[in-house]
């Protein structure tokens, strides 16, 4: 699973974050960081995540060409 | 009938049970001038640019007029809530720095297992009861453990703060021809009360931090400093308090709302993970907080033609919004599935709600521990009683025959 953040809409509220420490992180106060492949572990919690973004910029998928 | 006399037929206990139509009607005027001087807005386009808009301010002492029933306790400040950037940022911040990111990434997901623990024994000890209540009996105990578990409440005086939080909140209802000065004076003093103990709580905690919030907020040196003793009981109280009676009401509201839907319930029972989704659309449908009442322009705005001037009483119907056919089709509809739904559930802007996302996990937990668990749950009034308060919105009592 591939996750990707449209950082023009991303507001900061971190909701994600708050869900899923291990794949998403606030550096600084504001600015977010992710990490786009997601460990198969955690995928049930980045959708979580994806649905609880306010301004819904979390987008799920998988990787172009995955089986 | 005259949209003036909308809040007032808003507010009446007896629109509880489904204001909906009202917020119809609301929608239909766009801005609504009451009688005695305040400002509804019910659309959802006008709500958002309002909510993000620095001349609309959250502290009620802006107002030219004070409203009797916001008087902030005599004495002391708002807590961070009812005032604006820059303190309010600084507040806020300072406080979230033992809740959240960046400075405590993984509070919130450590309580995971442990509300689901809460949430199970609570769902296991209605086994065998043909009739329960589900706020007593369920809705109303899990958060209030929750937040003294994330607070580092003793156990021998949760009762203490649980008795002092229902005081409070039943300061926020109202019964028609009843004198409300008893009730809010009693809610003031809980407030007090509940204050002083966390202060106390706090003060012990300075230079022996247990690991809890509490602790984070006396103890812990960040580079804005620390806050005042003063603002740090405000934020506790607020803090306990606001996190205690909405997910009560969102969980009451979610259990009620699907049990009305019982083809969706089915479906959720059956697919868990959809359960997130389902929780964001409740958060629209049938939102615990229905209403802002406490926004003021410090400048005369205008809003969909009208304008509003500056010191006016603003109310924002946040569930009107929400049921906007302009920016959600159907929305009438209870649909778990939605995909677009950037709903005002938590509010927006800078006030968004803090506690969001204990709030999101806690009744995501709460509504699939019951699917899972309850024998065969069916309503036995509907609509059943509710709260009168027109802004924290929800069943009084929930009652349900199980087995």
């Amino acid at each position: 699973m591939q996750v990707v953040v449209d950082l023009n809409r991303c507001q900061g509220y971190a909701q994600c974050v708050f869900l899923v420490p291990e794949v998403f992180e606030l550096h600084g106060e504001e600015a977010l960081m992710y990490t786009p492949r997601v460990p198969d572990g955690q995928r049930e919690r980045v959708l979580r995540a994806a649905v609880a973004c306010p301004v819904r910029a979390i987008l799920v998928g998988e990787p172009a060409g995955a089986e | 009938m005259s949209s003036e006399t909308l809040f007032r037929r808003i507010t009446d206990p007896a629109a509880r049970a489904d204001p909906y139509p009202l917020y119809a009607e609301l929608r239909e005027h766009g801005v609504a001038r009451q009688e005695d001087g305040r400002y509804l807005v019910g659309t959802y386009h006008e709500i958002e640019a309002l909510l993000h808009d620095p001349r609309v301010s959250s502290d009620v002492r802006k107002r030219t007029a004070p409203d009797p029933d916001l008087l902030p306790v005599e004495g002391l400040p708002p807590a961070f809530i009812g005032i604006d950037d820059p303190e309010h940022d600084r507040q806020r911040r300072l406080a979230m720095r033992p809740f959240g990111p960046p400075h405590s990434p993984g509070r919130i997901d450590a309580l995971r297992g442990g509300m689901t623990r809460v949430a199970e024994e609570l769902a296991d000890g209605l086994r065998g009861r043909q009739r329960v209540d589900l706020v007593e009996d369920f809705a109303f105990p899990l958060p209030i453990t929750v937040i003294c578990d994330l607070f580092g409440v003793p156990e021998s005086d949760r009762h203490q703060v649980h008795v002092w939080a229902d005081t409070v909140i039943a300061g926020l209802d109202f019964t028609p021809g009843e004198d409300p000065g008893p009730r809010r004076r009693a809610a003031h003093e809980a407030r007090l009360a509940m204050g002083r103990y966390l202060g106390g709580l706090a003060a012990e905690r300075r230079g022996h931090p247990a690991g809890d919030l509490l602790s984070g907020l006396a103890d812990d040196d960040g580079p804005d400093g620390r806050l005042t003793d003063q603002e740090l009981m405000l934020t506790a109280v607020l803090l306990l308090i606001a996190g205690h009676e909405t997910t009560v009401n969102l969980i009451t509201n979610g259990m009620l709302t699907l049990l009305r839907h019982p083809a969706e319930l089915e479906r959720l029972r059956e697919r868990p993970e959809l359960m997130p989704s389902a929780v964001e659309e409740l958060l629209r449908y049938e939102p615990p907080v229905q209403l802002l009442p406490q926004r003021t322009p410090l400048a005369d705005v205008e809003v969909g033609g009208v304008t509003v001037p500056a010191g006016a009483p603003l109310i924002l119907v946040l569930a009107s919004g929400n049921r906007d056919p302009l920016r959600f089709p159907d929305p009438d509809r209870f649909d778990p599935a939605r995909e677009d739904n950037v709903h005002f559930g938590f509010g927006s802007g800078v006030h968004a709600c803090f506690g969001a996302p204990l709030a999101r996990l806690e009744t995501q937990i709460a509504l699939t521990t019951l699917l899972a668990r309850l024998d065969r749950p069916r309503l036995l009034e509907d609509p059943p009683p509710y709260r009168t308060s027109p802004v924290l919105r929800g069943p009084r009592h929930l009652p349900l025959a199980l087995g």
